[in-house]
Formats: structure tokens, sequence, C-alpha cells
């Protein structure tokens, strides 16, 4: 990185620049949210973004959730279960009702997602962050809340 | 170099302003019970009518985290010794919440009692509310989301926004069973003002729901008492007394809570239907579904 300014650096290395800006961030969320049992069953410190196609999405209590599939360097495809921390009453605060959120994530649609993976392993994991093929944050602005081992949210 | 300085103060806020998101989120986060435009607002200490929350977002309701000054989720620190019974009853209820069993941060905080210090995967855990299970009247009341209040002449109900559940405190003088055939979700309750105090008494409970979110037992033979004071417009003061001798050795007093007044359009619909909303956790179904494809994989239960 010497002698180059931090902006192309960043341009250069765009993704790993993100993965550690996301870690970082997520580091200081499983802090802040320890407190209350959150991360309990996932992994915050392990979160990392992946291209996925999604085969189900369900908008109801007492979570959201969203089941993809992602596919690796090789080709291989590996079927993903994910949990949205905000709950129905809380995505309606942040604009995301019923319809616009099922139309948002319609089987085939390709999205990137933010998973914190299950502490136990597998592929199942807390959905923190949805951005759409357009670079917008799908499911609004509080996806980043507590994470669900505070129960209902 | 300025680049470089520009990008880190831009990456800087970045972390500010989710670092800010996150505690607003947080215990004890979010904006106060009482907000300053009401102060001069006169009003009638008995009238208790009105949605309530001690939900600290803006909005005021959809989970999260208890306003700033309302007391957290639990019901209290002075846990009262259990009895015998009481501590298998405790020991047997292993709740998701709290700090997690055995990690460092729970071991670094021995001045909190060990219920808020036992947290475990829902998937290896035995909280009745992750099968969507009535709360009961303490845990639902110490639940971030509003509680409506409709006063009618002889009665109150208590609508928790969680669950749609409705509980009844009667007003016409009746005098709470001395030992009921069947114990309820919601118990038996009536009320009557001691001067500026309304005073619920409630007995005859399911002894399968938790006191609160910590695990907290309690037998079909708890009393419960509940006092509140409208002790402004917008604010709502609630202590609660358990007297349980199946369970407490002695009286365990709550936490005082606080509950802060929605305006009565406060909570609406994407399509603008204001009210408090039907937030059900339900078909069965749909919620066994969800355990066994999510929440269970995520403890390290798989169901084949």
């Amino acid at each position: 990185m010497s002698g180059m300014p931090l902006r192309e650096y960043i341009m250069k290395h765009k993704l790993t620049t993100y993965f550690l800006f996301s870690a970082g961030l997520l580091l200081l969320c499983t802090v802040l949210f320890a407190h209350h049992g959150t991360g309990v069953s996932y992994d915050n410190a392990k979160a990392f973004v992946a291209t996925a196609t999604v085969t189900e999405f369900r908008y109801a209590n007492p979570h959201p959730q969203l089941y993809f599939d992602v596919k690796d360097d090789k080709g291989n495809v590996e079927h993903w279960s994910g949990e949205l921390a905000p709950n129905p009453a809380q995505l309606i605060q942040a604009g995301w009702g019923k319809k616009r959120s099922e139309a948002a994530l319609t089987p085939g649609t390709e999205v990137m997602v933010t998973i914190a993976p299950a502490r136990a392993g597998g592929p199942v994991g807390l959905i923190q962050k949805i951005v759409n093929s357009k670079g917008e944050q799908v499911l609004g602005t509080i996806a980043l809340g507590p994470p669900p081992a505070e129960g209902k949210q | 170099m300025r680049n470089q300085s520009m990008t880190l103060i831009f990456l800087l806020v970045g972390a500010l302003a989710f670092s800010s998101l996150a505690l607003a989120q947080g215990p004890g986060g979010g904006i106060m019970a009482a907000n300053p435009a009401n102060a001069k607002r006169t009003f009638d200490p008995h009238d208790l009518s009105g949605i309530w929350t001690r939900n600290g977002s803006p909005g005021g309701y959809g989970g999260g985290s208890t306003c700033r000054d309302c007391g957290d989720r639990g019901f209290g620190n002075d846990v009262p010794p259990f009895t015998p019974l009481g501590q298998k009853m405790f020991d047997a209820n292993k709740p998701s919440y709290g700090r997690n069993l055995g990690s460092a941060e729970a071991n670094a905080h021995p001045e909190e009692h060990i219920g808020r210090r036992r947290a475990v995967p829902p998937a290896n855990g035995t909280d009745p509310y992750q099968t969507c299970n009535p709360m009961g009247v303490t845990r639902a009341l110490i639940y971030p989301d509003p509680m409506e209040m409709n006063v009618l002449p002889d009665k109150i109900f208590q609508q928790f926004e969680w669950g749609y559940g409705t509980r009844t405190i009667w007003t016409d003088g009746r005098k709470l069973p001395d030992d009921p055939d069947q114990p309820r979700w919601w118990g038996y309750s009536v009320g009557k003002w001691d001067g500026n105090t309304f005073v619920i008494d409630s007995n005859g409970f399911d002894e399968r729901t938790w006191i609160d979110h910590f695990g907290y037992p309690h037998s079909d033979q708890m009393h419960l008492q509940e006092r509140y004071r409208r002790v402004a417009y917008d604010v709502i003061e609630l202590s609660m007394t358990i007297t349980d001798p199946k369970v407490y050795t002695r009286p365990w007093v709550s936490q005082i809570k606080k509950f802060r007044l929605l305006p009565k359009d406060a909570i609406k619909t994407i399509d603008g239907w204001a009210g408090v909303m039907e937030d059900v956790c339900a078909p069965a179904d749909e919620v066994d579904q969800f355990n066994k494809r999510v929440r269970d994989p995520a403890g390290g239960v798989v169901h084949k």
C-alpha cells in the first residue's frame, strides 16, 4: 500500500476492504449487543458477504426467513437458511410491508447478503444485510437490529 | 494524504453512525419515557386509558429495547433466595437471554444474579416463548412493545401487541377466587384505586409462564400485586410485587418500570391503519417450520 492513496487502495482492493470494515463494525455490534443475549446462536465476528440466489422468503413472525443458494468459485451450490432480526412490525416501521418485501425477494432474485453464521456450524445464519443488484439495501434500515436471541424482534 | 484523511474520516463517521444505531437498540437506549413537549399538559391521574409502551424507539413498537429510563427487560436484580422447589424450577428453565452461559463476559459479572448470565441457544433452551406461547402478565408488561388500556365501567382490558393477548382486570368489586380450579395464562385480576395509585391483585396463574425472559419461575400459587401511578401526562410508573412462598423465600419487588404514552395514531400499517398491531406469532405450523429450518439448526439441532 506504500505510496498509494487510500482511496485508490480501496478501489483496487474493494472487496477486502469491505470485508475488513464490516468485520470491525460487526465486532463493535457484538460488543454492544452481547449484554442481552444477542448472538447466542450466531457468531457476528465471523460474518461474511456472499452472492445469493433467493429460493424462498417468508415474511412472518417470529422472524422473517430467507432461504437461498450460494455458489462457490468452482460452481458448487450450497443451500442456506437465514433469519432476519427485525420482525414484520419493525419492518413496517421502516416502510417494508409484506407486499414490498416479498416483491423484492422473489425466488430467483440475486442479492448480496451479509450473514453471521451459526456458532454450531452448518449453512444457517443471521441475515444482517441484503443488497439488491442495484446496490440498494433491501428490507430497510433496521436490519442490523438486535440479533434474534433477544426474542421476537 | 488528503485523500487518505478524507476516507478515514468517512469510515469513522460511518462507524459512529452505526454505533449510534446499535446503542439505540441496546439496553436502556433510545428515547426517554417523557416527552418535554408534554411537560405542561394537564392530565387526570385516574385515567389510564391509551396506548402505553416501554419501547425505546421513536415509533414505540416492534420489539427491540426499552426506553432509556424505563427499566430493563428483567423483573429485578434483587432476586430472593429460592426454596428447594424454586431452585429446581429455576434450574429447569433454560433461557436464551442475558449473557451467554460460561462466557468470559458472564464470568466477569458475578455481581449479577446467575439468571442473567446463563443464556443458551434457543435450540437448547426451554423458553415457552420460543414456540410463541403466551408470555403471562409480568413478562408481557416488561416486554418492550405497546400495551393498550381500554377502560370500561366495570373492567379494564389490557391488550398486548405481541401475541395480541388480552387480559381482563375487573373493577366491579368482586373478590379474587381463593383457589381457582383452572389456572390461566393471564391469571385472575381485580383492580381498585388507592388514592392516585391503581392497585391490581392477581392470582391463579399457569405456572408454565416465566416471570421474565431470564427464566425466573413461579408457581400456580403466585400472588401478584401491581401498582400503577400516572406521574405525568405521558408517563405511567409500575411497581410489581410477587409473593410465591412455594418458589421464593420472601416477596420479590420489581424494578420500577415506566411506560410512555403513544398518540392514538402512532402505530400504523403500511396502509395507514392506526392502532395496536396484530402482532401474532401464528399459525403454529409456521412457527414450527421456522424452528426446524432455522432456529434449531443454528443451535446444532438438525431435523432430518
